[in-house]
């Protein structure tokens, strides 16, 4: 398989710390490798287009800034778009971070920096030939859209919905909310919603959603919705947050309500795609509600108008030749997505349902689940690289970051400018559920000293039980440690919100103290 | 055609798979029609002669294992793993968990009945090795068939296929695809415990002999080891040990236990169970990720 590996300077902030020329020369054996001043400028995506079409690559691997800066900017979201255009799958996209994760907070250790960027970019390279190419499947899109809460928000974003043809399903426990001070300024909006005919109100508790953009299902008690799009508008309301957040699974702020991706940028995109939100802001004028319930509906809108959404299925697959049917699965997956044929003892993965977290891959007992996205023999391998790095004094920690909140916690440790050893190693798993135990041993048996796992506060998982089957997991596996004479002192766990990171890096570097103190014994 | 050629030897373990082969009864008249057994701990014969196949059962612990081993593998041109110890270890290898010496200290002086004892130590006898290991972690191994001991139907379709140059078929699902009893809650997708407690084996006097073990509460090692056994114990009223080993896509069989456990039954009734970690590695330590305990260094 013909492999690039695109490096980003970063505007020299990571030239600046890690010697790139000498790390590309690694890599002569590749198909392809470049060093771009910054990899999402409009340059450069006709130069990674052109390259990938002439070198007929098939792979990439993009060093640079963190993979969620591709998400944050427009650029970044376009070159992805180019690159899958280009002919390469995203899945044989792999990201290695030398920028928030290396360069930032290593400023001061650029030869140790430069060899740490050496074993990532080796784990990056190694997810390619463990990875295959995702299917995707295309959505026809439904023209209506659930808004859940009859705020303010949600009645002006129905009123451009309708305009513009959309069906709108009303979800909420109450059939109007109090509009407070609004109340003058809404009653034109009011009457056009009531009287419009393709308004409907429905007062039931949604007990599931599930689905992909274009396409969702919303089970209400004894009956059910369609709808292309959610746009979630409750303001503070954190009784219902609480309820309706294990069925949509979108970000919440440190008070508990729902917030968007980015809040600057993109202010009412979620990570669920044709999911939105129109977040609590405190005292906010009514021009601000308005403007953010217009992003709403005509982010909505552009979806939906769509002929087609593709949609990545991104989901948990099942090697049949070893599955027997136990049903480990079928009682790990929250989302109800693994399900089982008990005549044939097969179980088989509802791609509807699925979101690709992970955890039925860790429960399984036979190792016949594997998450395409991130298979275990890949993070095994990626262990094996990682255990290649030798600190100065022999001391390094194993550091999984959870997708959710390990990760971006990271990530923001490094933007904030915390500075930490380099003898910390991350490694990305999309959840803290995906934990298989048998990393851990693996982590040990390399000859990490300590591993650390970070994942998000008990319910802030986006996968709900991730953390708690970690946790669970980790309390039954702490006896296998000590078995091998290894104190379970040296497999910590934290939880962190996004914006912790200097907290998380504060634990792993008192980790690393202990880890120096207690030297071999235990 | 002219008969194949076989030896097969012991290495540590306990006979059992030696003895599965006569309980073959009958049909080992038949099989001896296309084999024959130059030498085999049964006829006695010490040395080992030039084979086709060899078939070593037991494990490698000691450096008399290791020699029987290596010359086996010079003299044979095949070499067929014969029973759970010399596929993965076997249950001895649990005491890899423990420092040699801890180990002979144990058996030799310390044990409640033992009055002056000392570690024997001679030149005559041979020396233990730090650890237990699977037969291919000693040399290299050709045809698995693992069991405790592997069951006389096993034995004669594996022999019958090296026979006809092929490899033995192993099968890939966990036992639970064979296993007969009658599964429900396991197959409800609700994220509750499938019990509210967790039994121990010595409080079965009333186990249901038609219903899954788990969705008793008691530990059964079904899901995480290997079908292919027939499941005898099961249809005996006794819970999977896991004596079949790992399934392939498995790394190893304790960590996958405890990961798919604690999201099967009440992880406080587990941790209060008195040896997890001894179910879990009970056949296979030797080859699972972390096979033994780790040195203790000073500073």
């Amino acid at each position: 398989m013909n492999i690039g590996l695109f490096i980003s300077e970063s505007e020299k902030a990571i030239s600046n710390i890690i010697d790139l020329q000498s790390l590309a020369s690694d890599y002569k054996n590749l198909a392809s490798v470049k060093i771009f001043n910054n990899l999402c400028s409009s340059t450069s995506i006709r130069a990674v287009q052109e390259e990938i079409k002439t070198k007929k690559l098939k792979g990439l691997v993009l060093a640079g800034e963190s993979p969620l800066y591709y998400k944050k900017i427009r650029n970044g979201d376009l070159l992805l778009k180019t690159i899958h255009e280009a002919g390469i799958n995203s899945n044989m996209v792999s990201f290695v971070n030398l920028k928030e994760q290396v360069a930032m907070p290593h400023r001061s250790d650029p030869s140790g920096a430069t060899k740490k960027a050496k074993v990532l970019l080796d784990v990056g390279i190694e997810k390619l030939r463990f990875t295959h190419d995702v299917d995707t499947i295309g959505v026809t899109p439904k023209k209506s859209v659930a808004i859940i809460g009859t705020t303010i928000g949600g009645l002006f974003a129905a009123n451009r919905l309708l305009e513009r043809g959309y069906k709108v399903h009303f979800i909420d426990n109450v059939s109007l909310r109090d509009l407070g001070d609004y109340k003058t300024q809404a009653m034109p909006t009011l009457a056009y919603i009531k009287n419009h005919p393709e308004v409907t109100f429905h007062t039931e508790t949604p007990t599931e959603i599930y689905g992909y953009a274009g396409n969702f299902r919303i089970s209400l008690g004894d009956y059910s919705l369609r709808a292309g799009a959610l746009i979630v508008a409750i303001e503070n309301d954190l009784t219902y947050t609480e309820a309706l957040y294990p069925l949509i699974r979108i970000e919440r702020d440190d008070s508990g309500f729902f917030k968007p991706l980015i809040s600057d940028t993109s202010t009412v995109e979620t990570s669920n795609q044709g999911i939105f939100v129109i977040p609590y802001v405190k005292d906010t004028p009514l021009s601000y509600i308005i403007a953010l319930s217009d992003s709403a509906s005509t982010l909505a809108d552009s979806l939906l108008s769509k002929k087609e959404i593709e949609h990545e299925l991104f989901v948990s697959e099942v090697d049949e030749e070893v599955c027997g049917g136990c049903g480990t699965c079928i009682k790990t997956c929250i989302f109800h997505a693994a399900e089982l044929d008990p005549i044939k003892k097969l179980s088989s993965t509802n791609i509807k349902r699925c979101v690709g977290c992970g955890n039925c891959v860790s429960a399984c007992p036979t190792g016949a689940r594997d998450q395409i996205s991130a298979p275990t023999k890949y993070l095994i391998s990626a262990i094996k690289i990682l255990a290649q790095y030798q600190p100065s004094n022999n001391i390094k920690i194993l550091y999984l970051a959870c997708e959710g909140c390990g990760y971006p916690s990271l990530d923001y440790a490094g933007k904030m400018g915390v500075e930490y050893p380099t003898s910390v190693l991350p490694l990305s798993v999309r959840c803290a559920g995906r934990i298989d135990t048998q990393l851990i041993l693996e982590a040990f048996r390399e000859g990490f000293q300590g591993v650390v796992i970070c994942k998000c506060k008990d319910d802030h998982c986006l996968n709900i039980v991730g953390n708690i089957d970690l946790d669970r997991r980790a309390n039954l596996f702490r006896a296998v440690l000590k078995s091998r004479g290894i104190t379970p002192e040296r497999l910590r766990i934290f939880g962190v919100s996004e914006c912790e990171g200097g907290s998380c890096v504060g634990s792993a570097v008192e980790f690393l103290d202990y880890l120096r103190n207690i030297g071999g014994k235990a | 055609m002219g008969k194949v050629n076989v030896a097969t030897g012991h290495l540590q373990g306990c006979f059992g798979c030696h003895v599965a082969i006569l309980d073959l009864h009958e049909d080992l008249i038949g099989l001896l029609e296309s084999i024959e057994i130059l030498r085999s701990p049964i006829n006695d014969v010490k040395e080992i002669p030039e084979v086709q196949l060899g078939i070593l059962d037991g494990s490698v612990t000691n450096t008399e294992n290791r020699e029987t081993a290596k010359k086996f593998r010079e003299k044979a041109d095949k070499i067929l793993a014969f029973g759970t110890c010399a596929c993965f270890g076997g249950i001895h290898g649990l005491r890899n968990l423990h420092p040699l010496n801890d180990v002979l200290k144990r058996a030799y002086t310390d044990t409640e009945s033992t009055l002056d004892g000392k570690i024997p130590a001679s030149k005559d006898i041979p020396e233990m090795l730090p650890h237990v290991h699977s037969l291919n972690q000693t040399i290299k191994v050709d045809y698995y068939l693992p069991g405790c001991p592997p069951t006389p139907t096993m034995i004669k379709k594996a022999l019958t296929d090296i026979l006809n140059n092929r490899e033995p078929e192993i099968p890939t699902k966990n036992l639970c695809h064979e296993c007969v009893r009658e599964h429900h809650e396991m197959y409800i997708p609700k994220r509750e415990f499938i019990t509210e407690n967790v039994t121990t084996l010595m409080e079965l006097e009333n186990i249901d002999p038609k219903k899954c073990f788990l969705e008793q509460g008691i530990l059964c090692m079904g899901p995480a080891t290997r079908e292919g056994c027939d499941s005898r114990c099961v249809k005996g009223n006794t819970p999977c040990r896991g004596c079949m080993g790992p399934t392939p896509d498995a790394l190893e069989q304790g960590a996958k236990m405890i990961n798919a456990l604690a999201n099967i039954l009440p992880a406080g009734g587990l941790m209060f169970m008195e040896d997890v970690v001894g179910v879990g590695y009970r056949y296979a330590l030797p080859v699972s990720i972390y096979p033994h305990v780790k040195e203790k260094k000073t500073l």
